[in-house]
């Protein structure tokens, strides 16, 4: 391999690390979207997610408990969306917003407790590579794809899976149907409520893992705000992949991509302030919206909730 | 079993926060037959099939099927007693195709590969059985509002549904299209299925039902075998003893006498190779070419989505006009703003009411004056003059009779009937040389409706001229001296009075035919 071809490599198995919490927190937002449920409250999900994974792993000695905890905290958050909005119908955005901050003030709560203030706080594991047999093998494409951790491999065969559930099988048309209309999904007899549950729970809970997927990889502890906006910008993908699950995939590639691009720009030192680097993904969201915005369709009933014996028209 | 009955509704009562929409209302439906339920807007025919439906909770009431009890609490238990519902506002997932909105929420046998093939023939089969031909593949918001209601009742008979519930399912046909679902409801009662069929207009339910039920403000009035049934015993029955039928004109079936025909010679809207574009430039309104003159009424006949409400709303200068020219009094219009126009004298009355006429939270008096606040005699050196808007307000509830509170009360807590009263005042009160009318009537009660009536006449006879868009042809028939029919952004032709002809006008809407 020559220098070049190791540059490539070692960028792109950083792209692929980077891009795990995005897809996981993005295709969360999509399935609760896709039946109406419009959630704002990624972020703070994520920084208990991985305050929880953190903790969990510390105490239990195992990651695998840290990724369960956070994806049931996750769940319980997604549970509280449905249940104030779906059945107590109170404006999606506002309920959101305060379990953002929920969750915002929780993060750094837990670890105080359980750990109390410490000058130099323990460390967990980092979740090592998994090579697939053979497939890791293959020259460049195998130390990429097939020489990563669990979740990477985790997170592409999500959004795999997604896309077949959704376009593919007749849940997926129910689904997608309560999203739309959920009037017309009611009307022949599809459950609007469980399905907003169903999909509000599940979202939660990749979200929840997507906060755990931080200390777990890049920093082994948890530290205050450590996600870094990664919750906002997935709502933004969510829009840019058009609520698809395959176009958010991409989309996540596209924003981890510039993420470690800003990082290596950062590192080789061009003279540029970081403070502006580190703005760049942000500048590349406002960007890709202006673009995405108008080809892109959003579920119709997107942030609205549905009630049988209100009248809509006439 | 002809004559057994199908299904029974007992008692039915339903109400909304205070207002009772049904009271103690039955309904019998017997096997193999169509039952017309009559009654004005706002009688309460869609939300007893709500109720029916499992979509609306009543307060009390049972239903019976096959004379055994059901409960039904929800569409899913509807379904499955093999009961199916049109409903008046298509419930369609607009970016599914035609299949997919049939099949959504079955048991498919391929749920987890959703190929649907099979599922495509039997759709066809089915559309060829009852004669309502669609191409299962097509996205469904593509197609005219006839053919997405062929999808609807497709939707019920896929289901294998014993009884079929269409709740008011001809207001966006044609004339032709009315006929042929007519035939394909026969072949559905021949093949044992009962069918409940909602209408307001009763030529429609003389025309094809078995049995016809009345219902007005929430009770019954009567039931009757078609060959008991006579347009008067209707009429009476839905109007009640408060309208004088005689002199209806909702009712009035021969049209207006002759001196309410007359036209005067001055135009007074001038319209040449008007053109409007859509955001993405695509024409919406198409080389529209036409003259309203004074003491005339000008109708614009068309399937709903056919370029009305962009006709209209470029004449209000509420968007713009991409092309040709429009004057009122040989003044150029094109460019002006709305509050421009309103100065000039032309006045709307939107279609979407509530969303594009109206502010809820404001109080009866504003909204009462709303676009004209700049003018005398609310306006005054800068001010508004209260006083003179109170008193003007007042004035209008009496003549109006909207039922308020007061004139302070918020709009929004006036009941629909009322809140529509509101806004009929605002565009009739205030002198206009032009009224742009988009479905002035829908969704009014017939005392309503009949007031309209009279006001259109009365700007005629007062010389003024009015562009009534309406998408109910009966009522275009009675009212306009002049009717074009829309098509696609164009029009197809513009008919004179006595050469009206309700066939030929839906072949013009439906784009088969051009007149010149
Ligand atoms: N979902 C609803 N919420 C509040 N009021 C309603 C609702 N549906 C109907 N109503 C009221 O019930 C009455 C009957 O309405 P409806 O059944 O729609 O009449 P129709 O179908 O005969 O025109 C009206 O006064 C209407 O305002
Ligand atoms: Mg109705």
């Amino acid at each position: 391999m020559d220098q070049f071809q190791m540059q490539f490599v070692s960028f792109a198995r950083l792209v692929m690390l980077a891009m795990v919490p995005y897809v996981l927190a993005s295709q969360g937002t999509m399935l609760g979207g896709r039946t109406g449920l419009f959630s704002v409250s990624q972020e703070g999900i994520m920084l208990v997610g991985a305050s929880l994974g953190f903790l969990g792993a510390y105490l239990y000695g195992s990651l695998v408990y840290g990724m369960l905890l956070a994806m049931f905290v996750g769940g319980l958050f997604g549970l509280a969306l449905a249940y104030f909005t779906t059945t107590l119908k109170m404006n999606q955005f506002v309920i959101g917003l305060s379990l953002f901050f929920i969750g915002l003030g929780l993060s750094t709560l837990f670890p105080k407790i359980v750990i109390g203030v410490t000058l130099q706080p323990p460390l967990i594991p980092t979740l090592p590579d998994v090579p697939i047999p053979g497939l890791s093998q293959i020259p460049i494409l195998g130390d990429i794809f097939f020489n990563q951790n669990v979740l990477v491999y985790f997170a592409i065969l999500l959004s795999i899976f997604l896309y077949y559930l959704l376009y593919k099988t007749s849940i997926g048309l129910e689904l997608r149907s309560v999203g739309e209309n959920p009037k017309a999904a009611d009307s022949l007899g599809v459950n609007v409520s469980v399905m907003r549950y169903v999909t509000a729970i599940v979202g939660g809970m990749l979200m929840g893992l997507a906060g755990a997927y931080l200390p777990m990889v890049y920093t082994g502890t948890f530290t205050q705000g450590m996600v870094q906006g990664r919750g906002w910008i997935a709502i933004a993908l969510t829009f840019f992949g058009g609520w698809s699950p395959h176009l958010i995939f991409l989309g996540a590639l596209f924003f981890a991509g510039v993420e470690i691009l800003a990082l290596r720009v950062q590192v080789a030192g061009v003279g540029v302030p970081y403070q502006f680097l580190l703005t760049l993904p942000y500048i590349a969201t406002i960007l890709v919206m202006i673009f995405a915005s108008r080809r892109v369709r959003a579920p119709a009933f997107l942030g609205q909730n549905y009630d049988r014996e209100k009248r809509t028209l006439s | 079993m002809k004559n057994s009955t199908m299904l029974e509704m007992k008692g039915v009562r339903k109400s909304f926060g205070t207002v009772v929409a049904l009271d103690d209302v039955n309904l019998q439906l017997k096997s193999s037959e169509i039952h017309g339920l009559l009654g004005g807007n706002g009688a309460g025919k869609t939300t007893l099939m709500n109720v029916l439906y499992g979509l609306y909770k009543p307060d009390r009431g049972e239903i019976y099927l096959r004379e055994k009890k059901v409960e039904i609490q929800s569409p899913k238990d509807a379904i499955s007693c093999g009961i199916g519902m049109v409903h008046q506002h298509f419930l369609q997932i607009d970016s599914y195709t035609v299949t997919e909105n049939i099949v959504l929420g079955t048991r498919l046998k391929n749920r987890p590969t959703l190929d649907l093939d099979q599922e495509e023939q039997r759709i066809q089969d089915l559309s060829e059985r009852f004669g309502l031909e669609v191409s299962p593949s097509s996205l469904v918001e593509e197609l005219p509002m006839g053919i997405r209601q062929r999808v609807e009742i497709l939707k019920a008979v896929y289901r294998g549904v014993d009884v079929l519930i269409l709740d008011e399912p001809t207001t966006n046909l044609t004339p032709q299209e009315v006929e042929s679902l007519f035939q394909s409801l026969r072949v559905m009662v021949e093949e044992g299925m009962s069918v409940v069929f909602i209408t307001h207009k009763l030529r429609e339910v003389l025309s094809v039902s078995d049995r016809i039920s009345v219902l007005r403000d929430g009770r019954n009035v009567i039931t009757l075998p078609r060959d008991e049934a006579s347009e008067e015993v209707l009429v009476r029955a839905m109007v009640g003893e408060g309208l004088d039928v005689g002199k209806s004109l909702v009712f009035s079936d021969t049209g207006l006498d002759q001196e309410a025909l007359q036209v005067g010679q001055e135009p007074v809207l001038r319209v040449e190779g008007l053109q409007v574009v859509n955001e993405e430039g695509n024409p919406l309104v198409k080389d529209c070419s036409f003259q309203i003159r004074e003491k005339e009424i000008f109708g614009v006949a068309g399937v709903a989505g056919n370029g009305q409400q962009e006709l209209a709303e470029s004449l209000m200068g509420i968007r713009p006009i991409a092309g040709g020219q429009a004057s009122i009094d040989d003044t150029s219009i094109v460019g002006l703003e709305t509050r421009e126009l309103l100065e000039m004298g032309v006045t709307y009355i939107p279609e979407d009411r509530l969303q594009d006429g109206f502010l809820p939270t404001a109080n009866v008096a504003q909204n009462l004056i709303l676009g004209y606040q700049r003018q005398e005699p609310y306006h005054n050196r800068g001010f508004l003059d209260w006083n003179a808007i109170f008193r003007a307000a007042r004035e209008l509830i009496t003549e109006y009779n909207i039922m308020t509170p007061s004139a302070k009360e918020p709009a929004a807590n006036l009941s629909g009937g009322n809140i529509q009263r509101v806004m009929l005042a605002r565009a009739f009160s205030h002198p206009a040389k032009l009224l742009v009318a988009h479905n002035p009537t829908r969704g009014l009660d017939i005392g309503s409706m009949e007031f309209v009536y009279s006001k259109l006449l009365e700007r005629k006879e007062q010389g003024m001229a009015t562009l009534l868009l309406s998408e109910d042809l009966d009522e275009l028939m009675l009212l306009c001296d002049r009717i074009a029919t829309i098509y696609r952004g164009q029009f197809a032709g513009v008919l004179e009075r006595g050469e009206f002809d309700k066939y030929q006008i839906g072949r013009m809407m439906s784009g088969v035919e051009t007149h010149e």
